[in-house]
């Protein structure tokens, strides 16, 4: 492929990562009927719905008659073999540059998602409240069924083919053949998926996705990831917050802010808040001005202090406002200059743009 | 030094160019024959090199990216003014920011 068709389907990879519309189901089914023949097995006698990981978990541990476990011939032994073909063509500097310029764009952010849902499923079905410590003799029986719980569930998160999120390696290889056009086409039409030798269990997609500029989780106003059977994560770019604690944003007031003894909500807060409405409404001062923005300080009780720099965008709105953002820097930081150059990793010295946009 | 927003552009010598960037991969222009120095994962806005030239990935010092611009170029971006850059070849750097325990990169 010429460069700018690697970009392109780098494109549309990341596009199908990102999808949150209702699954094809008659195309993944057959997408994931292509899988298994692929694989020299028997289709699965049924294919199963779930409406998110979590439900779909929920299914599996309740499924008597699945079978085994096919990831591995489905998944597993298609993808080796693919990767073995195209090193062997391209040489290990060939591969290496192929994997950068294609699945290696796409990794971090998804591989961030999938971490984010599984953390999520089991939260979920367990519960975050802590369990009783073990006794000198012997395990609480709720301790060791709790054990029992997870270690099943992390083991069933494992086991799953990812569907859309198998875009960043599949974005590496050729779909529209064998061995990998069956999970190609449930990558382009359908969530998580689970194959097993009597049953498939395939998921929906999310209903909801919002995300920030850096790709990662990011709603104040509601779930940041959605499924249509409920199943939701919260976060605040990209830090999981608890769902009641979005609701408490709206209503915050810099006693608030000052009172929550969590850090990194703290830190939630005076984001959603504003920066500039809090320092306004505590009385701050600015710490130092120069014509690279404005350093200021808060200080907070039993807490690094917030140090900040503010910024001017160089370029106005098309209504003449000029933006201003904030970026927090290292709680050293004693002028304007060196906050902005630390942002970008320079030195106050060497900070010197001919040209600001 | 040029800035556009979160993206730094720093001339680096010709001669303070590491001797293995010659050899390296060249990065993809995008589907708008662009060199793309910084993407917004959301809307999808660049900072973007349209015209001749090269980048880089470059994990040492000279990173994240090295553009090399024989002609010159323009950096140009949705939401923000372009910059002509002169011929030679620069060092692209991502703005972050300060998070107790961390750093994270910064999108605007």
């Amino acid at each position: 492929m010429v460069a700018s068709e690697v970009s392109e389907a780098n494109g549309f990879w990341r596009a199908c990562a990102a999808r949150a519309t209702p699954a094809d189901r008659v195309a993944a089914e057959k997408g994931v009927r292509l899988a298994y023949r692929r694989a020299g097995l028997d289709e699965p006698e049924r294919v199963v719905w779930a409406g998110s990981p979590r439900e779909a978990v929920t299914l599996i541990r309740a499924m008597t008659d699945t079978g085994p476990s096919v990831r591995d011939a489905v998944r597993t032994t298609p993808w080796a073999a693919e990767r073995a073909r195209l090193h062997q063509e391209l040489g290990a500097a060939g591969w290496s540059a192929h994997w950068g310029a294609t699945g290696g764009r796409l990794w971090e952010t998804t591989r961030s998602l999938v971490d984010r849902i599984r953390q999520g499923v089991l939260d979920d079905l367990l519960g975050t409240v802590p369990v009783p410590e073990p006794t000198a003799d012997a395990e609480a029986p709720e301790r060791l069924e709790r054990k029992r719980a997870r270690a099943e569930i992390q083991l069933i998160l494992l086991d799953a083919v990812l569907g859309q999120h198998d875009a960043p390696w599949l974005a590496a290889f050729p779909t529209d053949r064998a061995p990998l056009d069956g999970l190609g086409e449930v990558c382009r039409t359908a969530g998580w998926w689970w194959p097993f030798a009597e049953v498939a269990v395939v998921c929906e997609r999310p209903v909801t996705l919002t995300r920030d500029e850096a790709g990662r989780l990011d709603n104040g106003a509601g779930p940041a990831l959605a499924f249509p059977d409920g199943f939701a994560l919260y976060a605040w770019r990209g830090m999981p917050v608890p769902a009641a604690f979005l609701a408490e944003l709206a209503a915050l007031t810099p006693e608030r802010i000052r009172a929550e003894e969590n850090a990194e909500l703290r830190r939630v807060m005076l984001e959603h808040y504003g920066y500039d409405r809090y320092l306004t409404d505590s009385g701050a001062q600015p710490i130092d001005r120069d014509e690279t923005g404005t350093l200021w300080r808060i200080s907070l009780a039993g807490d690094e202090a917030v140090v900040m720099v503010e910024v001017l965008n160089s370029t106005p709105e098309p209504d003449g406002t000029v933006r201003t953002y904030w970026l927090r820097v290292p709680p050293s930081t004693r002028t304007a200059r060196e906050g902005v150059a630390w942002t970008f990793g320079v030195s106050a010295q060497e900070y010197q743009p001919l040209r600001e946009t | 030094m040029y800035r556009q927003g979160d993206v730094l552009i720093v001339p680096v010598a010709e001669e303070a160019v590491p001797s293995h960037v010659a050899a390296a991969p060249r990065e993809p222009r995008d589907g708008r024959g662009r060199l793309v120095l910084a993407l917004g994962e959301v809307t999808g806005h660049a900072h973007a090199v349209v015209g001749p030239g090269e980048l880089v990935r470059e994990p040492g010092p000279f990173g994240p990216f090295l553009l090399h611009l024989p002609q010159g170029g323009r950096v140009v971006h949705e939401e923000h003014g372009p910059i002509a850059l002169p011929k030679g070849w620069f060092r692209v750097i991502r703005q972050r920011e300060y998070v107790p325990g961390s750093v994270r990169i910064v999108a605007d």
